[in-house]
């Protein structure tokens, strides 16, 4: 066997790739959702500062590169703050912020698409607002922000790539290393853009589910 | 009570409301009539706290709505049922009538919703229990708005304009349904075009031109001489009657 050839632990190096990948895209939705949906309901109850706080630190994220965002956070905080970043938490923070800040403007659009009236209707029994949120808002505005963001997040799992820049072990670096010890550039690659593509797939099959699932009621059952 | 008390009322720079005074017993069932933009609508988003007051004072058997601390306690002796009956889609009939017990009143799931399907049954809803608002018609749909307000076992029931989004069949059913409340002796304040109606249930009616009450009286009164001696409610009565 020569050096350059393909063994059948390469499959195990691409399944480790896979998994940090899917590690990193898993944990980081989490943060974002969970940091993404605090953000608009910040602003839903329009606390004052907070609100314009956080607006801002989202135009900083949608609007600024990921890479260079993740650059910041691996080369310039260390040097800014004289801390240590390993490259696997710059990963995580650069990533959560990122989606936290396309899933705050997800959520605030879902937020306001529930109408007035359904504020009204709650209001007049006398709910109060985290009543309302919880139970009115929340589940509306779920079934409105499922297809949105599961655009965003099949996008957010190929941006997980771009980490490999800065030496984290994930599928893309993998691919990296495949290369260059076989330099068969075609055929690796082709693998792993296949692989991003099944797990791709299997995150719109599972927003596709949940979507059917919350938007059961708007369905036309019969009489 | 309800007692409204010189109130005032605007938009911007249209003025809606202009001074009214109205005061309305336990038992009372008064409609509230008068052309499209007199301010009927307005005048009930006021009493269950909907709109902001501009002048004047709405009391609920003595709690200001205006006062946040008090309008808690107001909105849990009135229900409302609205127009577009802005029911949660999200929610099945009995789960839109059972939440504000459930969440407000505290009452347990279990009870709130058995309560739910009794209404239900009262306005003969029993077979669409479990139906989301999207699988009923308008007249279903405005059938569970009012059990869900009746639900909270309120003292009053605000009614705005609830049968004009339905068609005549749905109306009938609408009505005969509230002809029964009334019958049972809640208080009802209804906004409505529907003057026969208004006429066979109401002990009082209010009649609003312009943001101004310009009558007040007795059901039979209104629609005997003495209403008909006032041009603009005869005007009114005579173009309704015709349409």
């Amino acid at each position: 066997m020569r050096y350059g050839d393909f063994t059948p632990y390469d499959l195990v190096l691409l399944l480790q790739g896979l998994s940090v990948s899917l590690a990193l895209f898993v944990s980081t939705t989490l943060i974002g959702l969970l940091v993404g949906t605090l953000w608009a309901v910040i602003r839903f109850y329009r606390l004052p500062v907070l609100a314009q706080l956080v607006a801002f630190i989202a135009e900083l994220l949608k609007n600024s590169p990921v890479l260079v965002q993740l650059f910041l956070v691996f080369f310039g905080l260390p040097a800014f703050l004289k801390i240590n970043v390993t490259p696997t938490e710059a990963a995580v923070i650069t990533l959560s912020g990122n989606s936290a800040a396309f899933i705050y403007v997800i959520a605030v659009s879902a937020i306001e698409s529930v109408g007035r009236d359904q504020l009204e209707a709650a209001r007049v029994f006398g709910l109060n607002r985290w009543q309302i949120l919880r139970r009115v808002i929340a589940p509306q505005a779920a079934a409105f922000a499922v297809g949105p963001l599961t655009g965003l997040l099949v996008n957010q799992l190929q941006v997980t790539s771009l980490i490999s820049v800065i030496g984290v072990i994930d599928l893309t670096k993998v691919g990296n290393i495949l290369n260059l010890r076989t330099l068969k550039p075609f055929v690796v690659w082709t693998i792993v853009g296949a692989l991003y593509y099944l797990t791709a797939k299997l995150v719109a099959y599972a927003g596709a589910r949940l979507e059917t699932r919350l938007r059961a009621h708007t369905k036309w059952k019969g009489l | 009570m309800i007692s409204i008390t010189g109130l005032h009322k605007s938009f911007g720079s249209a003025t809606v409301l202009r001074g009214i005074d109205l005061e309305i017993s336990q038992g009372e069932v008064v409609s509230v009539l008068g052309s499209s933009g007199s301010g009927k609508s307005t005048l009930i988003r006021c009493i269950n706290g909907l709109e902001k007051i501009d002048g004047g004072r709405v009391t609920v058997d003595g709690f200001d709505v205006s006062k946040p601390r008090e309008l808690a306690d107001a909105r849990k002796r009135s229900g409302t049922v609205f127009q577009l009956f802005n029911l949660y889609p999200h929610m099945t009939a009995v789960q839109n009538i059972a939440l504000a017990p459930v969440e407000v009143l505290n009452v347990p799931r279990k009870d709130a919703e058995a309560e739910a399907r009794r209404l239900l049954q009262q306005v003969g809803l029993s077979e669409r229990a479990d139906a989301y608002p999207a699988q009923l018609s308008g007249g279903q749909r405005q059938r569970v708005g009012i059990c869900r307000a009746l639900a909270m076992k309120p003292s009053y029931l605000l009614l705005d304009e609830v049968t004009s989004a339905l068609d005549p069949e749905m109306t009938a059913e609408v009505l005969s349904i509230l002809a029964n409340i009334a019958k049972q002796g809640t208080t009802m304040v209804f906004v409505t075009h529907e003057i026969e109606f208004a006429r066979s249930i109401s002990t009082r009616i209010a009649f609003l031109d312009k943001g101004q009450m310009i009558a007040d009286l007795p059901t039979e009164d209104f629609f005997s001489d003495k209403g008909m001696a006032m041009p603009r409610v005869a005007q009114f009565l005579s173009k309704m009657r015709k349409d």
